[in-house]
């Protein structure tokens, strides 16, 4: 792997909201090499799509976000909700040079229904999210995006909520992911990433199915998340190392120094 | 602004990164600051592996404090695996002081008879708590006392719908004086868990998490020793696990609630946000 292979992947890597933290660590790790840093663009544009980066446009408290699905090329992305266009730093995730953009053709009612729709259970759900609807793949298909951030670096946790999903209009198919990264790092680095793949279908075809549907299977998901939680703590991590010895009590540790192996020194399950 | 030393960096990158792929990372870093590499071997905690000892048939677990080149020391052999060559042989077998560990180090004897005690009492302790799985002891000297590392391992059968991996290391210090000992205790249990299911999809639960404690003990005899570090070990195995069963399945499972919301938001809670929206609307 090449040193800047190497960096590209940390960085790909970064925790949510953690992204200036890793930049901080590889810059000082690579300080013989300086130009390993400037030829990270690519590594941050990567980063940003797929991570779907929220930015705020000069002037709006608002955050739009950053996908694939609303990018216009060269650096440039488009948000629906306030139809502008904006031009997108990867390294520093700010906003400029916004512009009028407004979205016309096949897909421009339904994206629009859905995303006010979209937007209400958002709301209803996510107490700090961003989110957008798509044309996209020539007008032919409809992407919606949800990001949601927690970011509590004082108390040594970030999280982080996304979702996407492809609407095809031809077969009413609903199709994406849910994914949820956590990371905890007080004393240590825990990290929780899940990814749901999604299929469902939405018969209607309308902004309101498509917005009902998000919100069952969302609701679903975490449900089924919550008891995977249990049965992990109950399934494999019971089962890896006990709280206590089936006796309930603490080893007897003068006598187990004192005794050979295979003698009782457990109440009478020291088993071997 | 002041230099970071490029070692932190390496630490803080390696708490930031995906706990699941440390060595990965670890190798990555290595690359990029080759200067680096003693040091970070010597203090990143990794996935331990298993090895059967050839003369015993036991498994036994590998780190650097048993480590010599290529060779590992079995703790119910004494022997290095591969062989060690004559001249590359360092460390001593006698009465004679060797400090650390690693290169050939091997106890001097009163250690090593503690070390066979040691590995016995934590073969019965793994028993008993971990119903399976494989321990190792290694000690070695030190000017003034000795100290140890004791690995722990369990790996949940395949096949379930979940899986873990638990891994303890447990590395001391025992600076003997007079009567009493200081006992200095460093532990890190690296836990993986992962469930895979239909309406779940993918989930990995991974990382680890480090402690330290230290304690002043009376010691009898050397068999005091072993009894103080396993009551050591013990206390900080059950802090350990009970810290570990808040922050893997309370606080993440938390933190998911705090990104979304089972039950659709409050009315106060959307009070709130208008009113923050009004406050933006007039920062404008």
């Amino acid at each position: 792997m090449s040193h800047l292979e190497a960096v590209s992947a940390f960085v790909e890597g970064a925790p949510p909201g953690e992204l200036s933290d890793v930049v901080a660590d590889i810059k000082s790790l690579t300080l013989s090499e300086p130009q390993l840093v400037a030829q990270l663009a690519p590594a941050f544009e990567k980063y940003n799509e797929e991570q779907f980066a929220t930015v705020k446009l000069p002037g709006s408290s608002q955050a739009v976000i950053i996908s694939s699905h609303n990018s216009l090329g060269d650096g440039r992305y488009y948000d629906v909700e306030s139809s502008s266009s904006f031009a997108f730093n990867h390294e520093t995730q700010t906003a400029s040079a916004v512009q009028s953009h407004v979205i016309e053709g096949a897909q421009a009612d339904l994206v629009k229904s859905t995303l006010k729709l979209v937007g209400s259970y958002v709301k209803e759900h996510f107490a700090n999210a961003a989110y957008g609807v798509y044309p996209i793949e020539s007008d032919s298909k409809v992407a919606i995006v949800i990001v949601a951030n927690k970011y509590s670096p004082n108390n040594f946790w970030n999280g982080r909520w996304r979702s996407l999903y492809i609407f095809d209009p031809a077969s009413s198919s609903l199709e994406g992911s849910i994914k949820v990264d956590v990371h905890y790092y007080e004393d240590g680095n825990v990290r929780l990433l899940t990814d749901k793949p999604v299929t469902a279908s939405v018969s209607s075809g309308t902004g309101s199915g498509i917005a009902k549907e998000i919100s069952t299977t969302e609701k679903k998901y975490q449900d089924e998340l919550n008891k995977g939680f249990v049965s992990l703590s109950e399934g494999a991590f019971k089962g890896l190392r006990r709280q206590l010895p089936v006796t309930r009590q603490k080893i007897e540790w003068d006598k187990v120094t004192g005794y050979r192996l295979g003698q009782d020194i457990s109440g009478g399950n020291g088993k071997r | 602004m002041a230099a970071v030393d490029p070692f932190d960096s390496a630490l803080d990158l390696l708490r930031r990164l995906n706990p699941k792929h440390t060595s990965e990372h670890l190798n990555s870093i290595i690359s990029l600051a080759p200067d680096l590499t003693e040091d970070l071997l010597a203090s990143v905690d990794q996935p331990l592996t298993v090895k059967r000892c050839k003369d015993t048939g036991r498994e036994f677990l590998l780190c650097d404090y048993n480590r010599d080149g290529d060779s590992y020391r079995s703790p119910w052999s004494n022997k290095f695996d591969p062989p060690l060559d004559e001249a590359g042989a360092g460390g001593v077998s006698g009465a004679g002081e060797s400090e650390g560990a690693g290169e050939g180090a091997i106890p001097s004897e009163r250690v090593r008879r503690m070390e066979v005690k040691a590995n016995e009492a934590f073969d019965i302790y793994r028993e008993l708590y971990y119903e399976g799985g494989v321990s190792s002891v290694y000690f070695w000297n030190l000017d003034d006392g000795f100290a140890g590392v004791v690995l722990l391992k369990k790996s949940s059968t395949p096949g379930g719908s979940t899986e873990g991996v638990w891994d303890s290391i447990h590395v001391f210090e025992a600076i003997e004086r007079g009567r009493n000992t200081h006992y200095k205790l460093t532990s890190t249990v690296i836990l993986s868990l992962s469930a895979t299911g239909g309406s779940l999809g993918e989930l990995d639960l991974s990382g680890n998490m480090t402690r330290q404690v230290e304690q002043d003990l009376p010691v009898d005899n050397d068999d005091s020793h072993i009894a103080n570090v396993g009551r050591l070990v013990e206390d900080m195995e059950l802090k350990m696990r009970n810290l570990l069963q808040e922050v893997y399945f309370g606080k993440a499972k938390d933190v998911v609630g705090d990104l979304r919301s089972v039950g659709s938001l409050s009315e106060g809670a959307r009070d709130r946000e208008a009113q923050r929206e009004l406050i933006g609307s007039m920062k404008r």
